[in-house]
């Protein structure tokens, strides 16, 4: 792949592309001439899933793709800034595999995007005839956004290996890309956001304010949330990547990078998502601004039951890291010195956990309601915010000490403060968690608003400064430090790589259940307020439904991009057969 | 029955301990199980049991938890796999590997699959919603209220604030302590006939997470006014807008808040 020239690239990316849209519009046409006429309140009926699930499914995998393809690239320039920065090949090489797998991961996503932009205005004629109404321009924006995008990404890849002396302008370049990238992904979530908060348009839907349609409540705070959800996710699929690439090695040398660029994918993938309660937090105050109604339909009504899967969920996440980096203490040496305080670490994990999956109202048979009234005495008071925004901090703060000890499990400190330093670091980590949960035991007392608007920010207002200290601390004491040992990297059980797959498939899984319950909150319309959904499908599906789907959308997902590792792995073959064949 | 579980419990902890006495981590993590499992269903001995969905949940959790545990060392990990490779493959354990993979682990299968299709005559496991979410706007005997912002007005009356809450008083045992409960702890003389069973107004978990005017919206409609978007409702909650005035429920709501120690959700 990385043998064709740089104008073979960028022709075959703007053809793929043109091919595309061009079958999109024909397409269009073609059906809306064969298909039958729209009822009288504008739907056609998708045969045998239904319009709804079929565009679900489809919106969902183009959705997973995008993030992809946006996500990647932001640390694939990191990536490659550092390495020009620090002449380091192996960063070279990490950030060149990402921008190997966003570009091929293009096709897939136009593929799914095409799909989608046939069957929206197919099936749902009246409600894109009106987004084209009031948000028109931006569609035409888009395209020429998405024709620049694939330009200069297609650009980037191809000339990489011919610019290597010129890595201040490639760095450029791969910056142009995530700024065509970013404004890519406001396009879209001003779409989202005018469905579900929207603005600049009268009570029958009429266009008063285009800005204002565009510029709505949900709009900076969702397109946010979406960035650094994207750069998570995209992290998590290079992780796993790594982890596929590191199991099927077949050679020392292979298994040493994979399982290098697997660490550094999972770790940049965790450090971002510390953040993301943060930004959902705003997006979720947006909401409530906007309309408290769906603010409590999401929170506390019909979607509660999915935000203890969704804690379940970042549970299993949070359990898969501190394996991956207990697991890791293996191949440290000097790693097994800390092996003792992993039990406690696992212990205060197990706890954060518990709390934190325990459901305020539970499904009840009869006889257990009678027995147990309105409230559990325990679970009434551990499924209240109280508990759980302790249990995160504190599960949070496990995870960064995990992650500290690894890192400074193959050195001594040499500073003649040493020992002050390692006091200083338990009072700061005791101290903390004492503070933390003795936040968590008041907001019991207070009332919610004090709760809410000043305990819950102070509470993450100490773990993040706990952290940031933490980290000032330990780069002071372990600077020049003695190392016993470098990593030997690779020389890590097949298992542990398992746990980067568990941690990208279940935030892939944790994204699609998110996105049913941002889009559910507008329940039976399909702008919120303004244009009702009068099809069959204008209820809200049980959550086991709901569930199926999502899980079809996660092993789909998941079986494309096996296909494109697949892929990837048959070119390398290809042009190293090649190459041994010149030799 | 509930009896057996701490015997259950006390099993466990000892399975547990001899394992880590013998160094056998795969025993060790079927003790840890066995113990955890006796200890939440022996808890019903003491306060309310736990209900049976959140014991499947914390176990299902302990399964995945304690098994990343027993594989973070690779000699702890190659001895919990040990004796499952010793069952499967040793030729000296042919009667134990039938006993165990032909006769108990059908057994068990079998066993979870009747329990699982029995019929019983019991009503379906509802999982109930706590908070339906208010409407924007409502309407109380004709008149339109914004809910979104909406306060109760007589809070402003601090004067009559006495006065009021004891009107409210009036009201709550005119209409609402049959259900409610004299201690308005849920615990009415009617209360039982319900399902499920009329929330308590003490605590910190009910009327304390909400705003006033979710709760003059709830008194007011009732189990009319619920939300379409989240039906079928399980809900005997008259609606007060056909038996009492806008004051009067706002009074009743003063009283409910004050009577508790509770103060609204702002």
């Amino acid at each position: 792949m990385a043998e064709v020239s740089v104008t073979k690239g960028l022709i075959k990316g703007v053809v793929k592309l043109t091919v595309l849209l061009t079958v999109g519009f024909v397409c269009l046409f073609l059906f809306g001439k064969i298909l039958s006429a729209p009822t009288e309140d504008g739907y056609r009926f998708f045969p045998m899933l239904g319009s709804r699930v079929w565009v679900w499914i489809i919106a969902q995998l183009h959705l997973n793709f995008a993030a992809f393809v946006l996500g990647v690239p932001i640390f694939a320039v990191s990536m490659e800034f550092l390495s020009w920065r620090r002449t380091d090949d192996r960063l070279d090489r990490i950030a060149y595999d990402f921008t190997k797998l966003f570009t091929l991961a293009y096709t897939l996503t136009a593929i799914a995007g095409t799909v989608l932009m046939v069957s929206l205005p197919l099936l749902y004629p009246k409600f894109m005839g009106h987004l084209m109404d009031i948000l028109g321009p931006t569609w035409w924006l888009y395209i020429v956004v998405m024709y620049g995008e694939v330009l200069v990404c297609y650009y980037y890849f191809y000339s990489w290996h011919q610019m290597k002396d010129k890595k201040g302008v490639h760095v450029a370049i791969g910056v142009l890309l995530n700024f065509m990238g970013l404004t890519m992904l406001l396009i879209t979530s001003s779409w989202v956001g005018y469905m579900t908060t929207p603005g600049g348009v009268s009570e029958t839907g009429a266009l008063i304010n285009r800005w204002a349609a565009i510029k709505t409540y949900m709009w900076i705070p969702l397109s946010l949330h979406r960035l650094v959800a994207n750069v998570v996710f995209g992290a998590g699929i290079a992780a796993a990547y790594a982890a596929y690439r590191f199991i099927t090695s077949e050679t020392d040398e292979d298994r040493a990078y994979y399982d290098w660029m697997g660490y550094t994918s999972a770790m940049i993938s965790i450090g971002f998502s510390l953040i993301l309660p943060g930004i959902g937090y705003l997006l979720g105050v947006e909401i409530y601004a906007y309309n408290e109604q769906m603010g409590i339909q999401l929170m506390g009504g019909f979607f509660a039951w999915l935000w203890v899967m969704q804690a379940i969920l970042i549970g299993a996440i949070l359990m898969f890291v501190n394996y991956y980096l207990w697991i890791s203490l293996n191949k440290m040496p000097g790693g097994e010195r800390y092996f003792k305080y992993v039990k406690f670490l696992f212990i205060i994990m197990l706890l954060g956990y518990t709390v934190w999956l325990t459901p305020h109202s539970v499904a009840l048979s009869l006889e257990e309601a009678r027995r147990i009234g309105a409230y559990h005495p325990i679970l009434g008071n551990l499924g209240v915010m109280a508990a759980k925004n302790t249990a995160v901090v504190i599960s949070y703060l496990a995870t960064f000490l995990s992650f500290a000890i690894f890192k400074m499990s193959n050195k001594e400190p040499v500073v003649p403060w040493a020992k002050a330093g390692n006091a200083i670091r338990i009072i700061l980590v005791l101290g903390s968690s004492v503070a933390m949960l003795g936040i968590g035991v008041y907001s019991y007392m207070v009332t919610s608003a004090v709760r809410v608007k000043v305990l819950s920010p102070i509470q993450f207002g100490i773990f993040f400064v706990t952290i940031i200290a933490l980290f000032i601390l330990d780069n002071m004491m372990y600077k020049n430090a003695k190392i016993i040992g470098e990593p030997r990297w690779g020389k890590m059980p097949e298992r542990s790589q398992y746990a980067l797959i568990g941690i990208t498939v279940t935030f892939t899984w944790l994204m699609a259940m998110m996105g049913y319950m941002r889009s559910g909150g507008r329940q039976y319309w399909h702008v919120y307020g303004i244009m009702k959904d009068t099809s069959p499908d204008a209820y809200l599906p049980t959550h086991g439904y709901a569930a199926i789907v999502c899980s079809t959308v996660t092993v789909l997902f998941f079986l494309f991009i096996g296909l494109l590792f697949w892929s990837i792995m048959k070119l390398e073959k290809a042009q190293a057969a090649k190459g041994g064949a010149k030799a | 029955m509930l009896k057996i579980y701490p015997v259950l419990a006390a099993v466990g902890l000892l399975i547990s301990i001899v394992s880590v006495i013998r160094k056998s981590s795969f025993f060790n993590f079927l003790g840890i199980l066995i113990l955890l499992f006796g200890l939440l269903k022996s808890a019903g001995l003491f306060i309310p049991p736990f209900p049976g969905q959140v014991i499947t949940m914390y176990m299902a959790m302990s399964i995945f938890s304690f098994l990343i545990y027993f594989s973070i060392q690779e000699e702890t990990f190659q001895a919990f796999l040990e004796p499952m490779r010793a069952v499967l493959g040793d030729e000296d354990k042919k009667i134990l590997r039938v006993l165990i993979v032909f006769i108990a682990l059908p057994l068990l299968t079998g066993f979870i699959t009747y329990t699982k299709v029995v019929p019983v005559y019991e009503p379906p496991v509802s999982a109930r919603i706590v908070h339906p979410e208010p409407p924007s706007q409502m309407e109380f005997r004709g008149k339109t209220i914004n809910v979104i912002g909406l306060e109760n007005p007589l809070r402003k009356d601090t004067a009559n604030f006495a006065k009021n809450v004891e009107d409210g008083k009036k009201i709550y045992y005119q209409n609402c302590f049959y259900c409610h409960g004299d201690d308005l702890d849920g615990k009415g003389h009617l209360a039982q006939a319900y399902n499920p069973l009329p929330l308590p107004f003490r605590g910190g978990d009910t009327i304390a997470q909400l705003p006033e005017s979710f709760v003059f919206w709830r008194v007011s409609k009732g189990w009319r006014g619920l939300p379409a978007g989240s039906g079928p409702w399980n809900s005997s909650m008259p609606s007060f807008e056909d038996f009492l005035t806008e004051e009067e429920v706002w009074k009743v709501s003063m009283f409910i808040y004050e009577a508790t120690g509770n103060k609204p959700r702002t």
